[in-house]
């Protein structure tokens, strides 16, 4: 088969728009969040429609309906006939437009005739593809086959589809499949001939094909590679010195194409809800076209652009206190995670134009202008080979590239020739190349490696960038079996070190999951190696564009969501079942000698002075582990104090992911990872005392009336108990180490005693919580948790079962316990996405 | 520079977050360079680069710290550095900025601050003097005669120091170097230690790290046992304090004092982990690991944008906006949505008068029905991208370490190390762990998803054994993860078949691939320093330093040594090159086939020269000019005079 190009495609859609295509039919959804199975009814014609937008974006491609109540068509124009059979949306590329129309398609009054469209189809795309002869031309065609077909002729059409080369595609809504299995009950004798009918005609066609509706659907998810061509980038592979001995020197043309090249999920655009108050900043989205009038309502998704301004920040200069903090600071881009220091950014940021700017560097602390960069390395463009080395001396985990092969020059037997020889003599004698690469004059150069590739036919070599001297980092770890004692000698028995037995079951582990055997059957019913990475689909790739599609075909997203990934996406996301089982019995050993226990997450309090260890300098090898965790004293940490006097201490913002748990480095850890949260959050800051700080007696008594507190109602896990919220919630907030979970905490027993029966008598108590609870969340930037906890709170009460009254007695407290919004939060230098107006209304309704 | 919210950015280029680790890189690092000036240390000895030079050992760490700041301030600009000197009775008048108070005998010669070109130009000149002078640095830095100043002083001075001058969150170690092993002798040494003790732990809950530099001599060994080990919290050992067994800080650096430079090389960038997460080997049996970059390629500092305001020049930020061009509104980030560019809008044709033509509304734009949801959240949209895994490292099985090819390779690798502190048991379990496939010789395949953010991917989990190098490095022990190519990024090869070579060329090239092959090497990443990023570097340490900046003084450590080459290969290579006139296959021509509308292009280099020699290229046609260009990888725009240029060039040099 011809190569199909991108882009030089018009496929046709044949919809049956009969009324048949209005029956309605169950779809099965994906699971709900609480995975409960859901379903949606919908026509056949809306299900079978999800088929149609699948295609490539530049792709064009033409709808033609029939059993339209009218009849517009070429054929009919010219000569007569071919009734009810619609071009509905004429060639061109599909866009926003197109879908809307098709989303507007709804099943007609009166029956059409497949083979009437197909020929319309057949004629409107020629005429369309008459100056362009390469195009690919495929049809689809969508019906359910229950209306009668005029098959006269129809060999005469399977004719004149093979002489254009015409792919033709049925989709049948509930055609008997074998491959799915699907058979219909009860199908109508009409259908029936139909579906053998379009069987045979397909069957007589170059390239035709039936197939059912829910399978196409399902295949339309499955992952498909799109085959790169790769570019042949010409170069010149060098040894020694052609300019002064080239008597002696190698030079080959070469063309170096990519081996491996990172593909990466198609890009999103953004949109935002489009409304037409502006000036107030919150439009309201109801309001959008109800004055027009006519038919429901519409709204207007805009898509947005990317804008980039450059502004400076003036903070600096005008703002000297602290200055030793300062002076870094402001230097530091990162330091926005802080939201005080944001809102304060955000005052000062100034916005400049580009023509303002100068480009430069920075030298540590000193400026260095250089408008037109610095000078650049002279170099030469070509691949010069440095020197051999033995293949089996290669460091496998060094290559930091993807890989490219080098080919002789595919046009110069002689320069074939030159590097066959090459290659074959690497590859005899077991040698890679070191070489260094310039892509092009003046580029800067790069180190890497030569590797030869036999082929059947043709010899290549392989190139692989590796690491500069400046690319390794050389971090010294602890050695993992050579423990020396104080005293210099060397210790064999350790906790660290395997036992024979420990070491004997890790053995038979490993043993057990072997993949070697464990794929697929090969021809000969050997087993060979299971995964292999030509097989691996990049699930970020397909399932995005999975949901891409979805989400342009789908008029609404919450009816009718992204059906569940293909499972060849998933086939290598588990180890085979086989190897599992085969190694239930090593791992319940292993589990059993090597005793590997999570350790419990600690809890982390701040330093009085604000220095912190800083995070991940492996911190591990100072923290102790078997030590009794020491607790803050009183004197040392004032959490309430220090948020609003240490305006330049960073706040800390409350991570958007749920983390029910107690705030853990490495928690903390992630977050950095994840939301390039450089500096610091106070309260959360771990620190690690390698002994009891020095006023351990108070700490041990604090300890000790931990301990004589402990039963108060309090679940597992949590720091404040039903019994006395309240008092738990003040002294955990007083010690200052455990705020955030304090909050979620009290959120958590306040919710629970609302939801309990006969609660009224602890009314007053629960709303002195909310107030103390409120004050700490304002105070100590955990805006978001009780904005969240309050919602939560008010939906459940106002739920069945819930508790009305209990709802009734809080909004008299008015607005004062509403939600924390913008102005307040900013008050306290805390952020907020509430608005004012919303907080006040909260409470009313 | 990266805009403001490139962190939330969802785009295309999002994966590169995986290897981009320069967040972390971001993380201000700062050291003290704390020196002993002791008699000893001023003594002068033969410079050990220099033959006819006398130097000390306090010159040496000078120069070392000199080293430092220069290698810092390209690859950490926001780094901060300071100098303390001890036993020396320099003081600080009181002038000094930033220090509030100190202790006594020590003398802080450079206070913590961000590294600028004016603070390495003092140091050079401070150096410069010493060179011409070898006693200026004991003038300078008077040493404290007949006793030596408690090492608890030093400990708090030092924390006193830091304490001024270093930003609160950044990583901070004093760098000690001395070459007394045993600073307190005598009936008072117990009480000494004691206070270095406690002061020491003063500084490590201050969060500073001590990282000693011992100078050890032939005439005297330095013995940390001594005095040392007993005040310097072992590292590895302290997480079992009560352990009998506990263990001595393995980063312990003894050193002599020409290799000080490489030493402290090794603790130049301070050592943090990408990640921490469970290595899951089976259900119910996971381990703790964390990950660093061992690889990551060291680029350029990127350029930055200032303003000039007059007074002073402030650096510009980007800040990337969404907005709503057609009503020229900023969209607030929780307002966006994603969803699939469908195209122009375009006229609506059949317009029925309905509603608005979807010209006015803008490219992109869609229409819904109100209350519908067509787009998808940000947190849908990750969730795409995770499959809905959580981070964590996932074992799927083992394989025969022959299954991991060499071209199976997109990216750079990660180590990976047990972290006991979040699974007790990981450290034995996965030295069992790396034993076994050691052994076995296997790879381990794992799934891996490294971020909240990131998308899974599969890896060979590649063990390596501690082995030390011929530098005295020891590699350590652990598993590289090396992330595996999807079947979406694999290319075809585009290329079946050629002419091969014949067993004569072969042989003759296999002569000199063999004087050519180092007998017992592989790739040695030490010995190629980035030319770009060194030439880059140099210029605008010049440029920071006002001074001119001499091209010529550049060396490029990773040109190819080709008079070695060609002395040792040379005449192997020209009887190569015969054996390759004479080979049949390579005088074949090739057929092309199916391209009668083409005049025949093709023209030999011979022609072309003698064209040449006769000054006739102008004979040629372009396209024949444009073929033999083409052959010669060389580009084929531009006007017929160009290509002859172009072509004359290429023959004047390849002669």
């Amino acid at each position: 088969m011809v190569a199909e190009r991108a882009g030089y495609t018009v496929t046709m859609f044949l919809v049956d728009i009969s009324p048949t295509m209005g029956k309605t039919r169950t779809v099965q959804l994906p699971d709900g969040p609480g995975g409960e199975p859901r379903s949606t009814e919908m026509t056949n014609l809306e299900w079978a429609l999800q088929f149609i937008f699948n295609g490539r974006k530049t792709d064009q491609c033409g709808v033609i309906v029939f059993g339209s109540e009218d009849t517009d068509n070429v054929i009919n124009e010219k000569n007569g006939g071919y009734e009810h059979v619609s071009e509905y949306i004429p060639i061109g590329q599909p866009n926003a437009n197109t879908l809307a129309q098709l989303s507007a398609l709804e099943p007609s009054e009166i029956t059409g005739d497949p083979i009437d469209a197909l020929i319309v189809g057949v004629e409107t795309q020629h005429r369309y593809l008459s100056s362009k002869k390469t195009w690919t031309r495929k049809m689809i065609l969508v019906t359910d086959g229950e209306n009668p077909i005029e098959i006269e002729d129809w060999e005469a059409i399977v004719k004149k589809m093979n002489a254009f080369d015409v792919r033709l595609t049925i989709i049948g809504v509930d055609f008997d499949d074998e491959e799915l299995p699907f058979h219909e009950e009860d199908k109508s004798q009409i259908k029936h001939a139909n579906e053998t009918f379009f069987h045979t005609f397909t069957s007589s066609l170059t390239t035709g094909l039936v197939g059912n509706c829910a399978l196409a659907l399902i295949e339309t998810t499955r992952p498909d590679i799109k085959t790169t061509k790769s570019a042949l980038m010409g170069t010149t592979l060098r040894m020694g010195d052609p300019e002064t001995r080239d008597e002696e020197a190698v030079v080959i043309c070469v063309k170096a194409s990519k081996a491996t090249a990172m593909a990466r999920p198609k890009g999103w655009k953004r949109f935002a809800l489009r409304s037409r108050v502006n000036e107030e900043g919150e439009g309201d989205r109801m309001d959008v076209d109800e004055e027009e009038g006519g038919g429901e309502k519409k709204e207007v998704f805009a898509q947005l652009k990317m804008r980039t301004e450059y502004v400076i920040d003036t903070h600096e200069a005008e703002d000297d206190e602290g200055a030793s903090d300062d002076k870094v600071k402001v230097e530091d881009p990162d330091e926005e995670d802080d939201s005080q220091e944001e809102k304060k950014r955000a005052e000062h940021l100034e916005k400049v134009e580009k023509e303002q700017l100068q480009r430069g560097f920075k030298y540590g602390q000193t400026y260095v202008l250089c408008p037109d960069g610095f000078e650049r390395l002279r170099t030469r463009k070509g691949i010069d080979i440095c020197g051999f080395f033995l293949a089996k001396n290669f460091r496998r985990e060094l290559p930091m590239s993807e890989v490219s092969y080098i080919w002789a020059d595919p046009s110069s037997p002689s320069e074939q020739v030159a590097l066959s020889s090459i290659v074959q003599a690497m590859y005899e004698k077991g040698v890679m190349a070191i070489a260094r690469w310039v892509s092009r004059d003046g580029m800067d150069p790069k180190m890497g490696v030569l590797h030869p590739v036999v082929f059947d036919k043709v010899d290549c070599l392989l190139w692989v960038q590796m690491p500069f001297a400046d690319d390794i980092r050389k971090y010294s770890f602890a050695s993992l079996d050579n423990l020396i004692n104080k005293n210099g000698e060397p210790i064999t028995k350790h906790p660290y070190i395997p036992t024979e037995e420990q070491q004997e079951a890790m053995d038979n582990f490993v043993d057990a999951m072997d993949l070697m055997y464990a794929g697929e059957k090969d021809e000969e019913g050997n087993r060979g190696p299971w995964f292999d990475p030509r097989l691996s689909y990049n699930p970020a790739i397909h399932r995005t564009k999975q949901a891409l599609f979805h989400s342009a075909v789908v008029s609404d997203l919450t009816t009718n969501p992204l059906p569940p990934p293909h499972p060849e996406l998933l086939k290598y996301f588990e180890p085979p079942k086989k190897v599992v089982k085969r190694a239930r019995g090593a791992v319940e050993e292993c589990k059993t000698l090597f005793k590997v226990k999570e350790v419990p997450k600690r809890v982390i309090r701040p330093r009085k002075d604000g220095h912190v260890r800083a995070r991940d300098e492996d911190e591990d090898m100072l923290l102790l582990d078997n030590m009794p965790r020491t607790t803050p004293s009183p004197q040392k940490n004032q959490p309430l104090a220090s948020t609003s006097s240490q305006q330049l201490t960073p706040s800390k913002k409350k991570p958007v992911v749920q983390d029910s748990d107690t705030e853990t480095e490495d928690e903390d850890e992630s977050n950095l990872l994840l939301d390039k949260k450089g500096p610091p959050r106070t309260r959360t800051r771990p620190d690690f005392l390698p002994t009891p700080a020095p006023d351990s007696p108070s700490s041990s008594s604090q300890q000790l009336q931990r301990l004589s507190i402990s039963d108060r109602g309090r679940a597992p896990g949590r720091i404040v108990g039903t019994t006395y919220p309240l008092e738990d919630f003040r002294q955990n907030i007083k010690e200052g180490d455990l705020v955030t979970k304090a909050v979620e905490d009290l959120g958590f027993v306040i919710g629970e005693i609302v939801m309990k029966p006969f609660t009224e008598r602890r009314t007053g108590e629960l709303l002195d919580c909310l107030k103390e609870m409120r004050d700490v969340s304002l105070k100590e930037d955990e805006i978001d948790a009780w904005n969240d906890f309050l919602q939560e709170l008010k939906d459940n009460c106002l739920s069945d079962p819930g508790n009305p009254d209990f709802w009734n007695e809080v909004t008299k407290l008015g607005r004062s316990i509403s939600l924390i919004s913008k102005p307040e939060a900013a008050k306290h230098g805390g952020k907020s996405s509430i608005s004012e107006n919303l907080a006040t209304k909260f409470i009313e309704s | 520079m990266a805009p403001y919210d490139d962190w939330n950015k969802l785009d295309e280029e999002e994966e590169d977050e995986l290897q981009d680790t320069s967040h972390l890189e971001s993380r201000r690092d700062v050291i003290l360079f704390c020196i002993d000036c002791s008699p000893s240390m001023h003594a002068l000895h033969p410079d050990p680069t220099y033959a006819d030079l006398e130097s000390s050992h306090v010159y040496s760490a000078l120069e070392a710290a000199m080293q430092i700041c220069k290698r810092k301030v390209v690859v950490g600009p926001a780094d901060s550095v300071g100098i303390m000197l001890f036993n020396t009775t320099a003081r600080n008048e009181g002038g000094v900025t930033g220090v509030s108070e100190i202790k006594k005998n020590n003398f802080v010669y450079q206070p913590i601050s961000q590294i600028s070109a004016p603070k390495v130009q003092e140091l050079m000149q401070l150096l410069d003097a010493a060179r011409e002078d070898p006693t200026y640095l004991s003038k300078t830095f008077p040493p404290l005669e007949g006793k030596r100043v408690p090492l608890g002083d030093v400990f708090t001075s030092c924390n006193w120091v830091l304490r001024d001058g270093a930003p609160k969150t950044a990583s901070k170690r004093v760098f000690l170097i001395t070459d007394c092993d045993d600073p307190h002798p005598g009936p008072a040494g117990s009480r000494l230690l004691l206070s270095a003790q406690t002061t020491l732990l003063d500084l490590t809950q201050a969060g500073t790290t001590v990282e000693p530099f011992f100078i050890s001599t032939e005439e005297k060994e330095f013995d940390p046992g001594k005095f040392y080990s007993q005040i310097l919290l072992p590292s590895s050992s302290l997480e079992e304090q009560d352990d009998e067994e506990s263990t001595l800080p393995s980063s312990l650096s003894i050193t002599r004092i020409e290799d000080l430079i490489s030493q402290m090389r090794i603790y130049e960038v301070p050592k943090r982990a990408l990640f921490s997460l469970g290595l899951k080997l089976a259900d119910g049996f996971v381990l703790g690991v964390k990950g660093y970059g061992l690889v990551t390629e060291q680029k350029k500092g990127a350029y930055k944008y200032f303003v000039d305001l007059g007074d002073r020049m402030e650096v510009a930020e980007s800040k990337a906006a969404y907005v709503d061009e057609d009503q020229q509104t900023e969209i607030d980030k929780p307002k966006i949505m994603f969803g699939m560019d469908l195209g122009a809008t375009g006229a609506d044709e059949d317009g029925d008068g309905e509603e608005e033509g979807g010209a006015e509304l803008g490219y992109g734009a869609r229409v819904v029905k109100a209350g519908s949801r067509v787009f998808y959240t940000a947190e849908e949209v990750r969730e795409f991208r995770t499959m809905g895994l959580e981070p964590g490292i996932k074992l799927l099985g083992f394989k025969d370490r022959s299954e991991l090819t060499f071209e199976d390779n997109t990216r750079h690798s990660t180590f990976i190390y047990p972290d006991e502190m979040k699974y007790s048991g990981s450290k034995r379990t996965f030295s069992a762990l790396l034993k076994s496939m050691v052994k076995k010789k296997k790879f381990g395949l794992v799934l891996v998803l490294l971020k909240r953010n990131s998308s899974p991917v599969f890896c060979a989990m590649l063990p390596q054994i501690e082995k030390p190098d011929e530098t005295g490095w020891i590699e350590p022990s652990g598993f590289h993860l090396i992330p595996l190519p999807f079947a979406d990024d694999i290319r075809a090869a585009p290329i079946e078949e050629a002419f091969r070579a014949g067993e004569e060329v072969k042989e003759a090239a296999r002569a000199w691939i063999k004087k050519l092959s180092v007998k017992n090497g592989a790739y040695p990443p030490d010995s190629y320093p980035n030319p770009a990023l060194a030439y880059h570097n140099a210029q605008l340490e010049a440029s920071a330093f006002r001074e001119e900046y001499d091209p010529e003084s550049f060396e490029d450590m990773t040109l190819p040594k080709v008079d070695m080459i060609h002395k040792r290969a040379g005449d192997l290579l020209k009887e190569w090159k015969r054996a390759l006139r004479n080979d049949e296959s390579a005088n074949s021509h090739i057929v092309t086939t199916g391209s009668k509308r083409k005049a025949d292009v093709s023209v030999d280099e011979a022609e072309i020269r003698s064209k040449h020699e006769a000054d006739a290229l102008g004979k040629l046609r372009v396209d024949q000019l444009k073929e033999f260009l083409k052959a010669k990888s060389l580009p084929v725009s531009g006007r017929k005079d160009d290509l002859i240029a172009r072509v004359v060039d290429w023959l004047e040099t390849h002669r």
